[in-house]
């Protein structure tokens, strides 16, 4: 219960913020942080929750970018049916390629799925007709959503901070229930969960295409915030960020992704680090994390909360 | 299209120079994942590294190619060590996601670390060797590639001769073939996995300060090359260096002749095409038995 | 009544030969004990019979079913259990959730109804997890049950893979060594509640090194050597056949007269 209190009140001084900052460039931090979260989260339950280091994501988000940019400027779809078609898009492609990929065992997966998210960034820079190649697609329109427009970086705000809420809350319900429990199961133990009648393949799949698509939906949004998406937004900086978040809050803790998530986009700025000097220390939080809290921060209070229990019934 | 034969042979002598080079940071990567079964994510930083400890160490020898490029694999070498010590020792073999986010971090420190330091502009380098080559017939080969090709040669040979005679080369296949035995053997698999890094990275170091007179030099450089690299030693078989030489010399070639007779669009695709196929249909590439092994 | 028939089972790995033509039956309502000595390809045959190998040949039947070719988690769901010999549990769940993770109380429940909680849903839950509670109290693990089960110790976790095969009424039960490591204090009691996991229905097929455990529990034992079914026969019986006393003693004889296996 104390759980739900803090979120409410986090949701609450969410939902207010803008009415007290006015800086565009911290409005933009937190719509960066908005979609980044959901992106980290989604990479927790195919990385922590179902076992599978999936590089693909990087893939996933570029596809879904492109194909909410393509879908306005080029199909005249409106905002909101664009984003629902790149969220589309990315789990069908998740779909197909899932079957086969999902197979392999661990070396193969990771340097597949790696493998898939460069050709993904190769085709964005080369299937020029699509894409428009190396320039990418500038000046993109103003999100609408039945005449409404989001011009503004406050009302962008809003529309981020409505699509964290939705898709976490998603997920939330999902890693909750019996089918989180099933997901650890067999990333724990494979042969056990088979042993007891789980079939991992279903599950497994499941997990890799709503990642996808919840990763789809969020690239598909943030190039709107970008005004602009070319071949850069599938650079592999977008993958080490969500893959940082993630080792740093825990992999397999729904909260301490989201709240990892949280810091390491506010700290950063707060301390005014410039880009490069930021993923720098991302790196050096990557070593260290994996170093000395493999488990990221949950894992430290996971232990902590053992090493309690161990002492109480020795 | 009209392709005269004089600029197909000098597209295969450019292929092969380069696959030679793909070849070292390839064969680099096989010898790491066959001795410690970690897929090194900054083998191409390390690379990079390389390349600018070339670039930094030319002037001081008078542009000297020789020594400059003996002090870049020194420093790569001591920097593999360093890594080694510090990082990947405390790596279980089993840990498999571990050892990719931990070379993943490095190789993020790397490169953004010399792009804040030195600026992502990429830096043109010059050698005592200059711009000029040899004709051969009407193919035109420069110096700096020539040598680069020979060094690579030179390198593999050297390795062969290593891994076949010496006792440290022999050490490296045991544990690479049959850890177990190895063990029980008495084999050391600290000093070999020590070793094993030192020469990987002294490799990439030779790489990076050949390709530094080539290509430019720019802290992004090691980025494009480690994709391949993986997609190389994957094809060829995790951990079995003659086939990630065999085949890097082959991409090499379909680099340099693709370029000239297909779209742009597809050459460096297709070569990712072909891994992820090749690794769903056999997964132990196309070289690589049920275990790894080292040549 | 057969419940279950292995006909003609082999399996080769690189030209070692671990189960050679093997055939057997497991009686409905029995213990039955497997036993051999080491290599004699006990594992396999229970691998392959559980679906986590594939046999080169032979044919398994769990009652008039053919399971040669299914999965294993169709096996496990068709009614027939195994744990494993390396004892397999789920290391960050607490014991109540390690038992929970078993399908087979939720067999009728959707996706659906997992991620809204529906009415099925709770109902699956709430029995499984009285279930589940039984289960933990009639291993005696209740003081433990809110633990994570990677502090249990070895032949604690070996008790929580044996609950873990109560929660559901499996027609046949394989155990893989179920006391080995476990406090010799406790054997016993392990081998009480087996007999009356027994009497309420389950069968059981018992892997087992501990030769007098078998001996006092089983009413058939199964005796295999170097891949073939030596000799089967009730307890008494087959400790004094020849056979198996040479079987495991002349293992003993020839170690001595050569340590190095040499010859």
């Amino acid at each position: 219960m104390r759980v739900a209190g803090l979120t409410a009140l986090a949701l609450a001084a969410l939902a207010i913020l803008p009415l007290f900052v006015h800086s565009n460039y911290v409005l933009s931090i937190a719509i960066s942080g908005f979609i980044f979260v959901v992106c980290a989260a989604a990479l927790n339950l195919i990385y922590g929750f179902a076992g599978l280091l999936s590089f693909a994501q990087l893939g996933f988000w570029g596809i879904g970018g492109y194909a909410a940019a393509i879908a306005v400027v080029d199909g005249k779809l409106g905002f909101a049916a664009s984003v629902m078609f790149a969220a589309l898009l990315a789990a069908v492609i998740a779909l197909v390629t899932g079957f086969p990929i999902l197979r392999t065992n661990r070396h193969a997966f990771v340097i597949v799925t790696l493998t898939f998210a460069l050709l993904c960034a190769l085709v964005a820079r080369d299937w020029i007709s699509v894409t428009r190649g190396p320039l990418g697609i500038p000046s993109l329109p103003v999100p609408t959503f039945f005449g409404f427009a989001f011009a503004s970086p406050t009302r962008f705000y809003y529309l981020a901070f409505a699509f964290a809420v939705l898709a976490l809350g998603i997920l939330y319900a999902l890693v909750t229930s019996r089918i989180g429990l099933l997901l650890k199961a067999i990333k724990q133990n494979e042969a056990l969960a088979r042993s007891q009648g789980i079939s991992p393949m279903p599950y497994k799949l499941f997990a890799f295409v709503l990642g996808a698509a919840l990763t789809g939906m969020a690239g598909g949004i943030y190039v709107f915030h970008l005004r602009i998406v070319d071949p850069t937004f599938l650079d592999f900086y977008y993958m080490q960020t969500f893959l940082i978040f993630v080792v740093l809050g825990g992999a397999g803790s729904f909260w301490g992704v989201v709240i990892a998530s949280a810091l390491m986009v506010a700290l950063p700025e707060a301390l005014r680090f410039t880009n490069d000097l930021r993923m720098v220390i991302y790196g050096f939080v990557l070593v260290v994390a994996m170093l000395v809290m493999p488990r990221g921060i949950a894992g430290v209070f996971h232990d902590r909360r053992l090493n309690a229990l161990r002492a109480k019934l020795a | 299209m009209e392709i005269s034969l004089t600029y197909f042979l000098q597209l295969t002598v450019n292929g092969i120079v380069l696959g030679l080079l793909y070849g070292l940071i390839a064969v680099g990567l096989a010898l790491i994942f066959g001795v410690m079964e970690i897929v090194n994510f900054a083998h191409g930083e390390i690379v990079m590294v390389g390349a600018f400890a070339m670039m930094f160490a030319l002037p001081l020898f008078a542009l000297g190619y020789w020594p400059a490029a003996l002090v870049a694999m020194l420093v790569t070498g001591a920097l593999g060590l360093l890594l080694y010590e510090l990082l990947l020792a405390r790596i279980e073999r089993s840990e498999f996601e571990r050892s990719i986010l931990v070379t993943l971090g490095i190789s993020m420190i790397l490169l953004y670390g010399m792009q804040y330091l030195f600026t992502a502009t990429p830096r043109l380098v010059d050698t005592n060797l200059g711009f000029e080559g040899f004709e051969l017939g009407d193919i035109r080969i420069t110096w700096i590639r020539c040598v680069a090709a020979f060094a690579a040669l030179a390198a593999f040979v050297a390795l062969g001769l290593i891994l076949r005679f010496t006792q440290f080369g022999l050490a490296m296949r045991a544990i690479a073939q049959n850890r177990d035995a190895a063990l029980m053997i008495g084999i050391k698999p600290r000093q070999v996995a020590r070793n094993g890094v030192m020469v990987a990275t002294a490799l990439c170091g030779l790489a990076g300060a050949a390709l530094a007179p080539i290509q430019s030099v720019q802290p992004a450089m090691g980025q494009a090359l480690i994709f391949k690299a993986f997609a190389l030693t994957v094809i060829g078989g995790l951990g079995h260096m003659g086939g990630a030489l065999v085949v890097a010399i082959m991409l090499g070639l379909i680099e340099s002749w693709s370029a000239a007779f297909t779209d742009a669009v597809w050459q460096e695709a297709s070569v990712f095409i072909v891994m992820i196929v090749i690794v769903l249909v056999r997964p132990e590439g196309l070289f690589g038995g049920k275990r790894v092994r080292l040549g | 009544m057969t419940l279950l028939e292995i006909a003609g089972l082999s399996k080769a790995y690189r030209g070692i030969h671990a189960v050679r033509n093997t055939s057997f039956r497991v009686e409905q309502g029995t213990i039955t004990g497997l036993i051999g000595p080491n290599g004699s390809g006990k594992t396999t045959t229970i691998d392959c019979i559980t679906g986590f190998q594939q046999a080169d040949a032979g044919r398994i039947r769990l009652e008039d079913r053919d399971i040669s070719d299914l999965p294993p988690q169709r096996i496990a769901r068709a009614g027939l259990l195994r744990t494993f010999q390396t004892v397999r549990i789920y290391d960050d769940f607490d014991l109540m959730q390690n038992l929970l993770a078993v399908t087979a109380p939720f067999a009728d429940v959707t996706g659906w109804d997992m991620v809204l909680r529906r009415r099925r849903f709770r109902e699956a839950h709430r029995q499984a997890a009285r279930r589940a509670q039984e289960a933990i109290d009639l291993v005696g693990l209740t003081r433990l049950i809110d633990a994570p089960a990677a502090i249990l110790s070895y032949g604690q976790k070996k008790l929580l893979a044996l609950a873990a095969t109560m929660m559901t009424n499996p027609k046949l039960v394989i155990l893989d060594e179920p006391v080995a490591g476990v406090d010799p204090t406790r054997v016993n009691d392990i081998a009480e509640l087996l007999r009356r996991i027994n009497r309420s229905g389950t069968t059981f097929l018992i892997v087992e090194h501990n030769v007098e455990f078998i001996t006092n529990l089983c009413d058939h034992v199964l005796v295999l050597d170097q891949g073939r079914l030596l000799a089967e026969g009730a307890p008494k019986a087959i400790r004094t056949d020849v056979r198996v006393l040479d079987a495991y003693l002349g293992r003993e004889r020839q170690a001595e007269r050569d340590p190095a296996g040499l010859q």
